[in-house]
């Protein structure tokens, strides 16, 4: 409960700053008006000195045309966007598409469901140097577990997985895939649970049965979600470094880079920082419009569903 | 139930912002007889160990304080370029990578150390002075950077085992490069005849990945007689005849040793360990690799591996097709102060302190010899010609008392950038790979080269 | 296989009854689907983890051989890093204390930050709040990966090198922008009138924050805590780059350091990397259906 005190104190600054600060704070008075700026300080205070400055250095740092001419002079770069462009084309559409699918999946009753799901999710719960690094070591054409398995079973030699840059991208993509179609499976999951049981039944009551209640009733109503959740991923997929740098090394022959792993190598392997911060920010003319059109779509979702 | 007002959140942050500002001076002051030192992990524990006593010698000695970071060698190149970069800098750091020195010498970001080197200069190897300098495109003048502390050279590692088990014999190997290194592709026919499908005969890193391609291509390229690609004063001639039928052989010989299958498939994308991983697993007979590491790594946990089976040539490594002595290029790791430092006087004394020559020594023989000595002095030492060790004398002959040469990015740093966008390593891919004729795959390669030779002009 | 199609025996007034036969086989052909893809989802799923436990269990660190379980599998390595018996290990405990503390920081800032931000902006309706969420968004156009040099040198700036509040204040930084979005998300099923109604009654902002926004909020903060704990656990290269000495590096960066190596122990490698997957995966279980109601969206859950 409120002192005496307090309130005198909030009567005053209301009298105050009506006139002159109203339209400043909207409906907020007094001590609500410190209390919601004290609560949201924090993080502007994090933001600006972990975010905004560093940000702005990185800019200043990549802002000379040169770096641009010599960047794409690197022969390596073509075929940079080339991987990353199918890195976030197929990554995020294939793990996507598989999560709606196997969020659906999971909506089945059942113990079996429950202890396959805890199965499934172990490769976004398990961290990713560790399984990546697996991988590397599962493809590896002479004595990796992969080709290993391929004879021993089915007397089949498996190729160089690695050796290839075809390959290397592809394994690169379903490593991706296999650590994140579980998180966003969960995410889809939610969603779909969150569908009130009344349009469930009556979907079913009606018939909606198998495909066309997947087409007609389960998709309208994630595909908001849906689409949210496309977003974000492709922003973070631009910035991931860890799946290429881990399983193909960028290898062969530096041909499997992406934009992130690209910049890192730029800046410490080459020794040339400002370069790698140039290549990384190639992909902004990628990226603001996706940013973008995530504002506006989570500023216009007034209702979830 | 406090009350939140406008004041005491802005009074609390004044009070945080003061204290701030009020510690920055403290650690300021402490810095004065304290020099910060970074240095790259070793691969064995017993390098860490030889460093740290080199530096607590030198503390007892001078009353001064070194805090020394060990950071494994990796992060400690990212911290290094992320240093410069942002001017906060140690006050010394090793060559890691080792063309650093170059690099940045260009840019005049190091301190110079003529001084220090000075204390020592008649102990120092010629190679060890040459590398040391770097040309400065700000002064426009060469000027001494580095202070020597260890080398490394890159022998021949090779498992007798295999050799043997295919019916031959170490003494076999001929003399001569082309000879030499077919000799191998002769021991897997042999041991392919017994049924032995994974096992290959040259470990050649056919990679776009670490320092050994570019070794092992510089190796081959001065075996057939191009060591002139790059010239003391920092030019580049890639017009001379001489220079393009060496790289066109090289390339082609190595390129093609993978075509033929004697190299082992996963080669095209081994990183910097994966070499040396197939190397222990016995995937091959032999690969060209820098420094002792390959040895010393084992030389615990399988003495006898170290004792009879891996052989280092070292002694036996080959001479040219025509039977002239082969020169060895000698990587060194120096030690370097970079501009900005905030102590450079207590740098500049650990580091004479350091290159005394029982110091140095000791350094590297603590480190169970991993690393050369960069005095030929110290080369005469019981360690290093201890006729017991099966290696040492070997790698130390090679690096040291035979004929030897800096590297190449030591006159030009443009030479650096070939290595480290692995300009050659593409080519000899080319060729393994692709098929590309070895003339075509080195023209590739000489036109990149003029491209960042022509970033790099030096009058 | 949606809940409708398996359901659809139940279907009743407008479906006409499909024959006990068919209904019989559909039934058996359903399951033998869902068998077949429960197997191919758990192979799929476990394979490269299995490949650690593999290696893990190699008593040589003998990663190289053709079996698909090891000949004379030993528990030597996870022995090894229990008791710290190797060199590159010999601060294990004190690095796994780190990778804990990490995580536990930036769980907590980014709960603390993100339950802040998002009830000032959602349930206060602090004017040009959006503002705020909208910005926060903008961290994520720069790739984290972009920012590494220019946060080094912030830090060094900051005299926070080789401190592990950079990096809890870098992943705080990225965490919590997905944090006030799922936090505005979940808070639209929660009506605003039991906020009006508090203030109503007298309670101050940090009151309903405290005794009604949080409480309300619990399976979406549990949802947001696992994820931003998995993000710390995951993350590499920030704690590469910024921490470098042996006592102040987490593990992650300490499994980094066996790839550095020309003879590493890869037995004790991967033995590392299990332990350290541990705590994860036990967090995960023990919320997982915290979790999902988490991630439910303000819905009714079926």
């Amino acid at each position: 409960m409120m002192d005496g005190a307090s309130v005198v104190d909030v009567g005053r600054w209301a009298v105050r700053r009506r006139t002159l600060t109203r339209s400043l704070r909207g409906r907020l008075q007094g001590g609500e008006y410190t209390w919601a700026v004290a609560f949201v300080v924090p993080y502007l205070a994090v933001f600006a000195t972990f975010v905004a400055y560093p940000v702005v250095y990185g800019l200043w740092l990549g802002s000379e045309p040169s770096l641009y001419r010599e960047l794409l002079r690197d022969p390596i770069y073509q075929g940079t966007i080339v991987n990353t462009v199918l890195y976030l084309a197929l990554g995020v559409n294939v793990k996507m598409f598989l999560a709606l699918l196997l969020s659906g999946f999971f909506m089945r009753p059942g113990w079996w469901m429950k202890v396959l799901l805890l199965i499934f999710v172990l490769p976004w719960a398990v961290p990713q140097i560790s399984t990546f690094i697996s991988i590397h070591w599962m493809l590896n054409g002479e004595w990796g577990f992969l080709n290993n398995a391929l004879y021993t079973l089915f007397h089949v030699e498996g190729p160089s997985w690695l050796n290839d840059r075809w390959m290397a991208l592809g394994a690169v993509i379903v490593s991706h895939i296999w650590k994140w179609t579980p998180f966003w499976t969960l995410i889809l999951l939610a969603g779909r649970m969150a569908i009130p049981l009344e349009i469930r039944d009556t979907a079913r009551v009606d018939g909606a049965t198998g495909v066309r209640g997947f087409v007609y009733i389960t998709v309208p109503l994630l595909a908001n979600l849906y689409l949210i959740s496309t977003l974000l991923s492709t922003i973070f997929l631009l910035g991931d470094f860890n799946a290429v740098y881990f399983v193909s090394g960028g290898g062969p022959a530096d041909s499997t880079h992406v934009l992130a792993t690209l910049g890192i190598r730029n800046a410490f392997d080459i020794a040339q920082p400002r370069l790698g911060v140039a290549a990384v920010m190639s992909a902004l003319p990628l990226v603001i419009p996706l940013v973008i059109v995530l504002m506006r779509r989570l500023r216009t979702t007034e209702v979830q569903l | 139930m406090a009350h939140l007002t406008r004041r005491s959140v802005l009074q609390g942050l004044a009070a945080a912002g003061t204290t701030r500002l009020l510690a920055f001076p403290h650690v300021a002051k402490a810095a004065a007889t304290t020099a910060s030192v970074w240095f790259a992990q070793g691969f064995v524990q017993d390098e860490d160990v030889a460093l740290r006593k080199a530096v607590a010698d030198y503390e007892k000695a001078s009353g001064n304080k070194i805090e020394l970071t060990i950071i494994p060698f990796a992060p400690e190149r990212q911290k290094i370029i992320s240093a410069i970069t942002s001017g906060v800098v140690p006050d010394m750091v090793d060559s890691n990578p080792a063309e650093i020195l170059s690099l940045y010498g260009w840019q005049d970001k190091w301190v110079d150390v003529s001084d220090v080197v000075d204390t020592q200069r008649g102990q120092f190897s010629e190679t060890a002075l040459q590398s040391a300098q770097a040309y400065n495109n700000v002064t426009k003048k060469r000027g001494l950077y580095g202070v020597p502390l260890r080398a490394g050279v890159a022998p021949c590692h090779i498992w007798r085992t295999l050799v043997e088990k295919a019916g031959f014999k170490i003494e076999d190997l001929p003399k001569t490069w082309d000879a030499y290194f077919d000799f191998f592709k002769k021991v897997q026919d042999s041991l392919r005849k017994q049924g032995e499908r994974k096992v290959y005969g040259l470990g050649f890193q056919v990679t776009a990945s670490g320092v050994d391609p570019y070794n092992l291509f510089s190796a081959f390229l001065i075996a057939y007689g191009g060591r002139d690609i790059v010239t003391k004063d920092g030019k580049l001639h890639l017009g001379d005849p001489k220079v393009r039928e060496a790289a066109v052989k090289a390339v082609g010989y190595l390129g093609g040793a993978y075509r033929d299958g004697y190299v082992p498939p996963s080669a095209v994308n081994w990183n910097d360990a994966d070499d040396n991983n197939a190397f222990h697993a016995k995937l091959m007979v032999m690969d060209i690799d820098g420094t002792l590491s390959t040895e010393v790594a084992i030389k615990e946990k399988h003495p006898e591996w170290y004792q009879h089976e891996i052989v280092t040539h070292g002694f036996g490594y080959p001479n040219d097709n025509a039977g002239k002595p082969v020169p060895s290029i000698v990587g060194f790791t120096n030690g370097l102060i970079p501009k900005g430092a905030k102590n450079v006087t207590v740098a500049k004394e650990f580091l004479t302190y350091f290159i005394q020559p029982k110091v140095l020594g000791e350094f590297v023989e603590l480190g169970l010899g991993r690393w050369l000595p960069v005095m030929p002095a110290l080369a005469k030492s019981p360690f290093w010609q201890n006729p017991n060790d099966p290696h040492l004398r070997g790698y130390v002959q090679q690096g040291l008392l035979g004929p030897t040469l800096p590297d190449y990015y030591v006159f030009n740093p443009a030479m650096a950038e070939v290595r480290n966008q692995h300009v050659w390593s593409l080519a000899m891919i080319d060729v393994a790979k692709e098929g590309v004729k070895p003339a075509v795959a080195i023209d590739k390669a000489f036109k990149r080269i003029e491209e960042m030779f022509a970033k790099y002009p030096i009058a | 296989m949606s809940p409708i199609r398996a359901d659809a025996k139940a279907g009743g007034a407008r479906v006409v009854a499909p024959p006990r036969r068919l209904i019989r086989r559909r039934r058996y052909l359903s399951h033998v689907g869902v068998g077949l893809l429960s197997v191919m989802l758990v192979v799929w799923s476990v394979a490269p983890i299995y490949n650690m436990v593999l290696i893990a269990l190699e008593p040589e660190g003998d990663v190289f051989n053709d079996q698909l379980w090891p000949k004379a599998p030993s528990l030597e390595s996870f022995r090894g890093v229990l008791t710290e018996g190797h060199w590159y290990l010999e601060h294990f405990w004190r690095q796994f204390a780190n990778s804990l503390f990490l995580g536990a920081m930036v769980t907590f800032f980014t709960l603390l930050f993100g339950s802040m931000t998002s009830f000032s902006i959602a349930r206060m309706r602090i004017r040009h709040g959006w503002l705020v969420s909208h910005a926060a968004l903008l961290t994520y156009v720069i790739p984290a990966s972009f920012l590494a040099i220019p946060f080094y040198r912030i830090m060094q700036n900051y005299g926070l090198a080789n401190n592990p509040w950079s990096v809890i204040a870098a992943l705080v930084a990225f965490a919590t922008p997905y944090a006030i979005f799922v936090f505005q998300e979940y808070g639209r099923s929660i009506p605003i009138e039991v906020d009006e109604s508090a203030r109503i009654d007298g309670a101050s902002p940090l009151q309903i924050y405290r005794r009604i926004y949080l409480p309300l909020m619990a399976p979406a903060l549990v949802a947001v805590g696992t994820y931003a704990l998995l993000l710390a656990w995951n993350e590499f290269l920030y704690q590469f780059l910024l921490l470098s000495t042996k006592s102040s590096m987490t593990v992650p960066v300490a499994l980094a350091q066996f790839l550095n190596s020309d003879q590493s122990p890869w037995n004790y490698m991967m033995a590392t990397a299990i332990i350290y997957a541990v705590p994860p995966v036990a967090i995960y279980y023990a919320f997982r259906r915290r979790m999902t109601a988490g991630l439910t969206m303000g819905g009714v859950k079926g």
